[in-house]
């Protein structure tokens, strides 16, 4: 069996160009791009000042989200930049939850999402494992198409998936959502899963099987463990964009009770008057699992994305 | 509560039970067939890497294939509202189509040529702002400081938004008496903007969001490349003597580029290919806010001309692949990624 | 290992056999008959399709209704397109008047005249889905029209012609107070006053644009005079900034649709008046809104027991205390001929005046071709509300806008 896991190739040696024999000038812009030790109390000050500006331009429209579903329902629209209006309420939270089937929309894409993720996983683990440890025919061309899905504008692919579902008895199903949603995040999934499955050097594999284990079982019993930051990772890329689509569940729910919070926020927007109030409380609402689990989780998304790119 | 019964729970749980087993029996079936024929009939030793890939080859058949190629056959018709039930097929009507594409104006008034001009717009001005935000960001969080976890997780909150949500709050905001920016402007004594309906100020408005939107990705990927990076080169060349800048020149950016170098292709395929924004934004659905993607999309369902936007859809597909064919090639990306 | 595979295998085949062909074998022989009906309607009306729904499934034991609601016309109408193609479309449609252009030329929706007894509808509302001479909606309500409403506590009396208005106006405007709020981004407000100038959007062949005219021009005049020399309507105001303002008494008088009413008797109470929007000066024409409705479409394969029980179904709304029910509850006017003489509507003054407005209306056009026109007159009248184009240069835009579109379509 051939081996694909190469080591990586030697990295360039950093050598500074030609500096000169003049005298070193230190510029105050050339000092900033120096990290670390001896920065200046100014410095840091600077910093820290130009790092709060970024942390509130970031969240400043979420604030504001947050104070339209606060709002009294005759004051949605107004001139006031309070984050907390005076008089604040929770009536938007309370209609949404209790009115409207925020709930089963929820409820709705908790469960397919979940199931999502969890196929996601499975069918990119075993796919990425294949273009990692083997040269098959196809294995170029393949990566290669995994690429391209990426380009492809999802807009355009509507019209003939529904089409396909609606033959294949998928629409209006948990079931066909679920498919639709785990194999289209396959692409990514497999390639950030088969750039750390290269870093993993064959030889651990190489012994097992010396030792009468088969392929497979070293597969479950060594590789696997080994990837888990990387299957996280994808489990957690699977999970929020099936959790945030729309065009999928546009074309594959048409019934009101299937549908995930996506389909379900647009019905608080009626054909001329969009109830802001409600459509804000439900965001927050929906946003607040997500953003937990993304923040939860998000150093390992900072080093799994540079999984199999970088090895220091 | 609405409709969330414990009849519909037991309902969805079951369907989903369902789903798990149907998907489970399918690729067990799949699995089998494959390693009889492969693995019996041919004695192929290639039978377990296929039959590891079988599953999602055929969920990608589905899903991507045959949707291609039905776009590509709808390509060469000319299907639309007057030719709804039985449109003509033919190459006549393909290279009809694909004249129309540069010929003809997309939506109203706007031509190919300009929109691609603004989409490659679009996509430079994004991507430009997202490497360079995103690395400056990086580089200020990259050293030991107090309340680094807090920066980080407060300026990936763009990201960990829902899109469409956190694309209608700015719209929200680009409102001519109610949204914070004209607020804002007008407290400064400045005169407030037409975001909605000057064509030059919704495009920036798409932008403003999609800039918003897309640096924290960067920043993240950039601060995770920097964190790999040795402190050793520093120290080497601050003992030859390199000035902050030509650190940043020699080793930083070389370093780096075995990230970078998929996160901008990466960012530029999704620029382009972005929906949501340049959509969502264009309220009054201005054509000069038009990308390619919105433009396809309005021919499509508004107009109803889908021969012509599969024909269209085509065009901007093969823009696109070109391009990172290229980008590919000359960075030389292939061997970090794909090797 | 390979036989437990084998047995997995043959395990898998039998669970997949048996869960897909089981379903089918237990089907008992005499199910009701089902349809599935799309509606565009959102809150109140939507509550009254529920209610329509349940409780004609109630009644029917052997039909079975299912109601989805579609987020918006746009929607409705790309997704029945596309279900069309699929092969799956619904059985019944519950939408607005211009879908039926769209709907005819893609031959996806059946012609209603041998299935209803027409003649008991009222005639604007069986003229909006009109095409080829034959009928294809079977009318629920009608109106939807554009009418003057304004605040009684803020000025007491409608103005009767355009002078008046622009007088009026400019007394009650002050600070961030307006005389008159209404959308400025959809040229559904701007047909109106075309027809008070006397134009049209089509020829008398009803397919060829007329945008490019005396009138139209007349009109954007008339428009842009009104915010930039009377300066009586805000400076930006969409759908919701006009609502808003008026619902809030910061502006006397609103343009807006009889889908408003509701709500806006819910926040003035009696303070509401209705009238006609004044009459134009300039030609002592009244201004002509659009004219629809909603209405019920039939998918084009629909036969049988399914049509039959579609019948029924729109028999029963077509009704006449079905109608009354819908006057009640949603202030709109009724399609049925016999229920707008009902006392209902004349005693009330609300209702009379939607209705006085209603009957110098004239039915919007549905032909696929419209389309291109509210699109070729959209940006145009923007920019004109912007100032940034001459009234001339926008009707000549609009005309070539629309000639292109048209073209287009083929």
């Amino acid at each position: 069996m051939s081996i694909t896991a190469k080591p990586k190739p030697v990295r360039k040696e950093a050598r500074p160009s030609a500096v000169g024999s003049g005298p070193r000038r230190r510029s105050a812009v050339s000092r900033f791009f120096r990290s670390g030790r001896g920065d200046s109390p100014f410095k840091r000050l600077l910093i820290h000042l130009a790092l709060i500006l970024a942390s509130l331009i970031a969240v400043y429209p979420v604030l504001r989200v947050l104070s339209v579903s606060l709002r009294p329902g005759d004051r949605l629209l107004s001139t006031s930049l309070a984050i907390i209006p005076e008089d604040a309420t929770m009536e938007a939270y309370r209609t949404v939850i209790v009115e409207k089937d925020f709930l089963l929309w929820i409820w709705n894409s908790i469960t397919i999402t979940v199931a999502t993720a969890v196929v996601g996983v499975i069918l990119a683990a075993t796919g990425a494992y294949a273009f990692s440890r083997w040269k098959f025919p196809g294995r170029v061309p393949g990566l290669i198409f995994l690429l391209t899905t990426q380009m492809i504008p999802a807009a355009m692919l509507m019209v003939p998936i529904y089409i396909l579902a609606a033959r294949l008895n998928l629409i209006n199903s948990y079931r066909g959502l679920a498919i639709a949603y785990s194999v289209s995040s396959v692409p990514f999934s497999i390639w950030i899963l088969k750039g750390y499955y290269d870093t993993i050097p064959i030889d651990l594999e190489e012994s097992a099987m010396i030792d009468g284990a088969s392929r497979m079982t070293t597969f479950y019993r060594i590789i696997l463990p080994l990837s888990t930051p990387a299957l996280a990772i994808v489990f957690l890329f699977n999970f929020m964009t099936a959790w945030n689509d729309y065009l999928l569940a546009r074309i594959m729910l048409q019934k009101t009770e299937m549908f995930t919070w996506t389909l379900g926020i647009w019905t608080l927007a009626g054909q001329f008057r969009v109830e802001w109030g409600n459509f804000a409380a439900a965001s927050i609402m929906v946003m607040i699992p997500v953003m937990t689990l993304f923040l939860y989780s998000s150093k390992w998304l900072i080093s799994g994305l540079t999984l199999g790119a970088v090895k220091g | 509560m609405g409709a969330l019964t414990g009849e519909v729970i037991a309902r969805s749980l079951g369907q989903i039970g369902g789903m798990v087993f149907f998907t489970l029996a399918g690729a067990l079936i799949l699995e089998v067939s494959i390693y009889l024929i492969l693995g019996r009939v041919f004695s192929s030793k290639y039978t377990l890497p296929y039959m590891l890939i079988a599953p999602a080859a055929v969920g990608l058949a589905l899903l991507v294939v045959y949707p291609i190629g039905y776009e590509v056959r709808l390509a060469f018709s000319n299907m639309s509202l007057r030719h709804f039930r039985d449109p003509t097929f033919g190459l006549a009507q393909g290279i009809d189509n694909l004249r129309s594409v540069f010929t003809k104006p997309v939506l109203k008034q706007a031509m190919f040529f300009p929109v691609l001009g603004r989409t490659i717009l679009w996509t430079g001005v994004n991507v430009a702002f997202h490497v360079i935000g995103g690395m400056i960001l990086a580089l200020l969080l990259n050293r030991p400081m107090r309340g680094r976890g807090l920066y980080r997780t407060l300026i990936v909150f763009p990201w960990a938004i829902p899109q469409v949500i956190a694309v209608l709050a700015w719209r929200g905001e680009f409102h001519f008496e109610y949204g914070f920016l004209n607020v804002m402007l007008r407290g400064l004594g400045l005169e407030a903007v037409q975001w909605m309906t000057d064509p030059f100020w919704n495009f920036a408005a798409a932008c403003i969001t999609n800039i918003w939107l897309g640096i924290p990705f960067m920043m993240v990927i950039i601060l995770g490349g920097l964190q790999s990076i040795s402190r050793e080169f520093y120290e080497a060349a601050e003992i030859d003597g390199a000035s902050g800048w030509q650190q940043f020149r020699s080793i930083t950016l070389p370093l780096l580029q075995p990230v970078l170098t998929p996160a901008i292709v990466l960012g530029v395929i999704w620029t382009f290919n972005n929906f949501n924004v340049p959509y969502l934004i264009n309220r009054m659905e201005l054509e000069t806010t038009d990308i390619l993607v919105t433009a396809l999309f309005r021919a499509a369902f508004e107009y109803n001309r889908y021969g012509f936007s599969a024909a269209f859809a085509m065009v901007s597909f093969a823009i696109l692949f070109v391009f990172a064919v290229v980008y590919i090639r000359v960075s030389g990306g292939l061997q970090g990624v794909y090797e | 290992m390979k036989k437990m595979f084998a047995i997995l295998a043959l395990l898998a085949l039998a669970t997949l056999l048996v869960t897909q062909c089981a379903p089918a074998a237990t089907e008992a022989p005499a199910e009701p008959v089902k349809l599935v009906l799309w509606t565009k309607e959102g809150e109140d009306a939507l509550e009254w399709n529920e209610s329509l729904v349940d409780e004609f499934n109630a009644a029917h034991p052997d039909i079975t209704i299912e109601l989805v609601k579609k987020e918006n016309v746009e929607v409705l109408r790309e997704d029945f397109q596309t279900a069309s193609l699929a092969g799956t479309p619904p059985e019944m449609l519950w939408t607005v008047n211009d879908h039926a252009g769209p709907f005819v030329a893609a031959d996806i929706i059946q012609p209603v005249d041998d299935l209803f007894d027409l003649s008991v509808f009222v005639d604007s509302a069986l003229a909006a889905v009109e095409l080829e001479g034959k009928t294809w909606g079977v009318p629920v309500s009608n109106g939807n029209h554009l009418m003057l409403l304004f605040n009684k506590q803020m000025i007491a009396e409608a103005p009767a012609d355009t002078d008046a208005l622009f007088a009026k106006g400019q007394e009650l405007t002050s600070g961030d107070t307006y005389g008159l709020v209404w959308n400025q981004t959809e040229p559904f407000w701007l047909v109106p006053w075309l027809g008070g100038f006397k134009g049209k959007v089509f020829a008398d062949d009803g397919v060829t644009p007329t945008l490019d005219t005396p009138e139209m021009v007349a009109t954007l005049q008339f428009l842009h005079d009104m915010k930039y020399d009377a300066a009586i309507i805000p400076p930006e105001s969409d759908y919701d900034a006009a609502d808003t303002l008026f619902k809030e008494g910061k502006a006397a008088m609103i343009i807006n649709g009889d889908w408003s009413l509701g709500t806006y008797q819910e926040a003035l109470g009696d303070d509401l008046g209705v009238a006609r929007i004044p009459m134009v000066s300039a030609t002592g024409e009244w201004p002509k809104p659009y004219t629809s409705g909603v209405y019920f479409m039939l998918a084009k394969e629909v036969s049988g027991d399914k049509l039959e029980a579609a019948k029924e179904f729109m028999q029963f709304v077509a009704g006449k205390d079905k109608q009354l029910e819908m006057v009640e509850l949603l202030s709109r006017l009724p399609a049925l001929a016999e229920a707008l003489d009902d006392p209902m509507i004349t005693d009330d003054p609300i209702l009379k005046g939607s209705a006085d407005q209603m009957v110098v209306g004239t039915p919007m056009p549905t032909v696929l071709e419209m389309r291109c026109n509210w699109d070729g007159m959209k940006p145009e009248m923007q920019a004109v509300l912007a100032d940034s184009k001459s009234p001339e240069d926008a009707a000549a835009a609009m005309q070539t806008a629309a000639e292109s579109c048209i073209e287009a379509l083929e």
